[in-house]
């Protein structure tokens, strides 16, 4: 039967014969299970470029991320160099040389007298006497060669602050009526809702808050 | 006929010769270059990508005890160029508005500008890149801060391209002087003085190396680094001074040292109870930061541990001790005591101010440092007996701290000193010790007898966090508590009622003192001079003693006597005990017979 199927050569037939369908030839199973499948190939040669490309992708975002790196490690030195730049001003700032050198600057002095006070039977052990700075008034004769060019606190500003900052408070509030500036202004108008009227002065540490 | 398969045979034997032949050149090639070269061109190709570059271990901390930094590493910048490519260029500069113009710059433009940039002189560039033209390397500024070394290379990549730049790591010492003398300094050489020398083993860091290959724009390849050699910082060195006081008592050391125009002077602060030294003061110091400053080489170190003098009147607080704990004399031991002293060998001894025969006691010598009446009741020991106790109390041997420089010889043996020699010892001539031998005879009075080692350093932290501790140390008992505590109570009387008790009272506190005013002897051997060492060793509080400070100023000019030391222990055991809050004393000091 399967020698007739695959029988390539049609038989004669005698005519008389009465006509039957044509023969088809039917591909047996081992033949359909034999022949190559598409798919497969597809699915083969699909996977093989999905491969390709995420090895692709992957050396990208590698080397990608080589020049994120990068970048981040040249910012954290830069980073670095800043810390340790400002750790060393510090440090140099807070030496005791540089402490006494403003103290004196701001004109604080030693007190070569010390009086102690004992809380417990409340007698006071020494002579209170103000500190004059006359009696140990010698500078800083420690040297540290790094305070060279460092400017000492000045005590100008300071003065100024302390000594306008009243008045400024008080020209303030009495300026209300007519403000120098917009700010103020609205400061003024509503001044009676509660908005800090005396908010545009910079060196009042506390601004008054009605709220 | 034959001749046709003869060639034929012939050429397919040429051929094959041929054949074999070259393969035979290949298989040497192969084996050449895979084997025979293999590691000669392996390291080539490595070269071309891998680049190697070093990890650095930084040098350790010193640091006060609260951690503040004495003596830091920091990053500075050498800026150095390559003669042979040094051309004129044209740079890039950009301005306010990023609009970019090109520029031409000679190459002294350029010098000048690294000049302004960096404050180094610009003559001294163009010198360095004269000197050979066909050089790869010069030295343009050493040592330059984060700021100039940003600017520069700014310079750089605008076009200056034959600009290279080094890292070096310097030393700095941000409180200058505080303490300069205790933690010495670093020179190109390595470490130079102080504990930068002797404590280089703690602190000394370990540069590593690491390689990793780079693709043709430089950007490191990933996974491609490989450390060769792992980089190890230095410890930190933690030291048991206080960096307060120490600036306090420096100062008030500096101040009195000119006041009276000594040559120089030192102070100590130990606490008595552990044997840490607190503060060590020099006047004068040097500023490590700039070591040129200091013209002479003696005021590099610490004088407090390497000066040896003769301690003086302070001597007599040991040489009582000694008495009390042989059972030879008590507080009120009695001796007639006149002004001066004659021996049959022919020497001579008297106190330092006139006075008439007067009955005191031994408190009452200590109170005037007599030292005819010290010498009266101090012989009943012998001299092997007080040599013997001045070995316990540590004096013929560098103090544990093991400072660079300390005099390895201390008090020479008793057999060696002569009759004079031997009644000079007991009040402190004849015999020499440093400061903080002095410090130490006086923390042990003051901890009832037993001497701890001096310690000026707390413990070493490794950079990976452990710490080494300073070994610990057991005392020593060199006289009795009822011997140290009563000589404390006798010293309170030079302060109550001694020649100097005005300047060395502190108002609400006992305090155990005694003053010396040592003469020098002349460095040729001649006998003693006109040169002093005025020093005063104290205690605080004398009911519970907390607190040794030892002052001392050497050659002063104008006030040659203890009374210009006694003002300046003063200020600093008021300092101390003001700044460890120590509570005032509540009861008075016992009354000891000073007279008979």
């Amino acid at each position: 039967m399967s020698n007739a199927a695959i029988d390539p050569i049609p038989q004669r037939r005698p005519s008389h014969e009465p006509r039957r369908a044509p023969v088809e030839i039917v591909t047996s199973r081992a033949q359909r299970r034999a022949r190559p499948r598409i798919a497969y190939a597809l699915v083969a040669t699909a996977s093989l470029f999905v491969l390709l490309l995420t090895q692709l992708a992957i050396s990208i975002a590698l080397s990608d991320g080589a020049y994120t790196i990068s970048d981040l490690q040249a910012e954290k030195t830069e980073l670095t160099r800043d810390q340790q730049k400002y750790s060393e001003q510090l440090d140099v700032l807070s030496s005791p040389q540089n402490l006494a050198n403003n103290a004196e600057q701001l004109g604080m002095v030693r007190n070569s007298n010390p009086v102690y006070l004992d809380p417990t039977t409340g007698a006071v052990h020494g002579d209170p006497a103000p500190a004059d700075g006359t009696a140990d008034g010698t500078d800083n004769l420690i040297p540290n060669t790094l305070l060279d060019g460092v400017p000492l606190a000045t005590v100008a500003p300071d003065a100024a602050t302390t000594d306008t900052a009243a008045p400024a408070a008080s020209s303030d509030a009495a300026a209300q009526g007519t403000p120098p500036t917009d700010s103020a202004t609205t400061g003024a108008a509503t001044a009676g809702s509660g908005t800090p009227s005396v908010a545009s002065d910079p060196d009042q540490l506390a601004a008054p808050r009605t709220r | 006929m034959n001749t046709a398969p003869r060639s034929r045979r012939l050429r397919a034997t040429l051929a094959m010769a041929v054949v074999i032949a070259l393969v035979g050149v290949f298989v040497v090639r192969l084996a050449d270059i895979q084997l025979v070269q293999a590691a000669e061109l392996n390291a080539q190709s490595q070269n071309k990508r891998e680049i190697q570059q070093v990890t650095y271990g930084d040098r350790g901390d010193i640091t006060a005890n609260d951690g503040t930094v004495l003596a830091g590493s920091v990053t500075r910048y050498n800026i150095t160029a390559a003669p042979a490519f040094a051309a004129d260029v044209t740079v890039t500069k950009t301005d306010a508005d990023g609009e970019k113009t090109k520029v031409a710059m000679t190459v002294d433009q350029v010098l000048a500008e690294v000049a302004t940039i960096t404050g180094g002189s610009a003559a001294t560039m163009e010198e360095a890149l004269t000197r050979d033209p066909e050089a790869n390397f010069a030295f343009l500024v050493k040592g330059v801060d984060v700021d100039a070394f940003r600017a520069v290379r700014d310079l750089k990549n605008s076009g200056v391209s034959w600009l290279y730049f080094e890292r070096q790591s310097a030393r700095t010492y941000p409180n200058g002087s505080v303490a300069g003398n205790l933690t010495g300094f670093v020179g190109t050489d390595g470490p130079q003085a102080g504990l930068e020398r002797t404590a280089d083993s703690c602190l000394a860091g370990t540069n590593g190396s690491e390689t990793y290959e780079r693709g043709a724009d430089g950007v490191q390849l990933p996974g491609s680094t490989v450390t060769t050699k792992e980089a190890v910082a230095g410890g930190t060195l933690q030291l048991t001074v206080d960096k307060d006081l120490q600036y306090m008592t420096q100062q008030a050391i500096a101040e009195q040292g000119q006041a009276i125009g000594a040559e120089s002077a030192t102070a100590v602060v130990q606490e008595v109870a552990t044997g840490k030294l607190l503060a060590v003061a020099d006047w004068p110091t040097v500023d490590p930061n700039d070591v040129n400053l200091t013209k002479d080489v003696g005021d590099l170190g610490s004088k407090a541990f390497t000066a040896s003098y003769e301690p003086g009147s302070t001597f007599k607080a040991m040489t009582a001790a000694m008495l009390l704990d042989s059972g030879k004399a008590t507080p009120t031991s009695q001796a007639t005591v006149p002004y001066s002293r004659s021996f049959p060998w022919g020497g001579e001894i008297h106190d330092a101010s006139f006075h008439p025969t007067e009955r005191l006691t031994l408190t009452g010598i200590l109170r005037d440092s007599s030292n005819v009446g010290i010498s009266l009741l101090g012989q009943d020991l012998s001299a092997q007996a007080r040599y013997d106790y001045m070995v316990k109390f540590g004096l013929n041997e560098p103090t544990a701290v093991g400072f660079l420089g300390e005099p390895t010889q201390g008090v020479r043996a008793a057999s060696s000193w002569d009759q004079q020699t031997s009644i000079n010892t007991m009040f402190g001539q004849g015999v020499s010790t440093t400061a903080l031998h002095v410090a130490s005879i006086f923390q042990t009075l003051g901890n009832h007898g037993v001497r701890l080692p001096s310690q000026l350093v707390e413990g070493c932290t490794a950079a990976d966090g452990t710490v080494t501790p300073a070994p610990a140390v057991a005392g020593t008992t060199v006289v009795s508590p009822w011997a140290a505590d009563t000589t404390v109570n006798m010293l309170e009387s030079v302060v109550s009622a001694g020649e100097q008790k005005d300047a060395l009272t502190i108002p609400g506190y006992r305090v155990a003192a005694k003053t010396g005013t040592a003469e020098m002897a002349r460095a040729d051997g001649t006998g003693y001079g006109s040169d002093r060492v005025v020093s005063v060793a104290g205690i605080a509080p004398a009911e519970d003693p907390k607190y040794v400070v030892v002052v001392s100023f050497t050659k002063p000019s104008t006030m040659k006597t203890s009374a210009a030391a006694a003002p300046t222990f003063n200020k600093i055991m008021s300092q101390v005990l003001e700044m460890y809050r120590v509570p005032p004393s509540t009861e008075p000091a016992p009354a000891i017979p000073q007279t008979w």
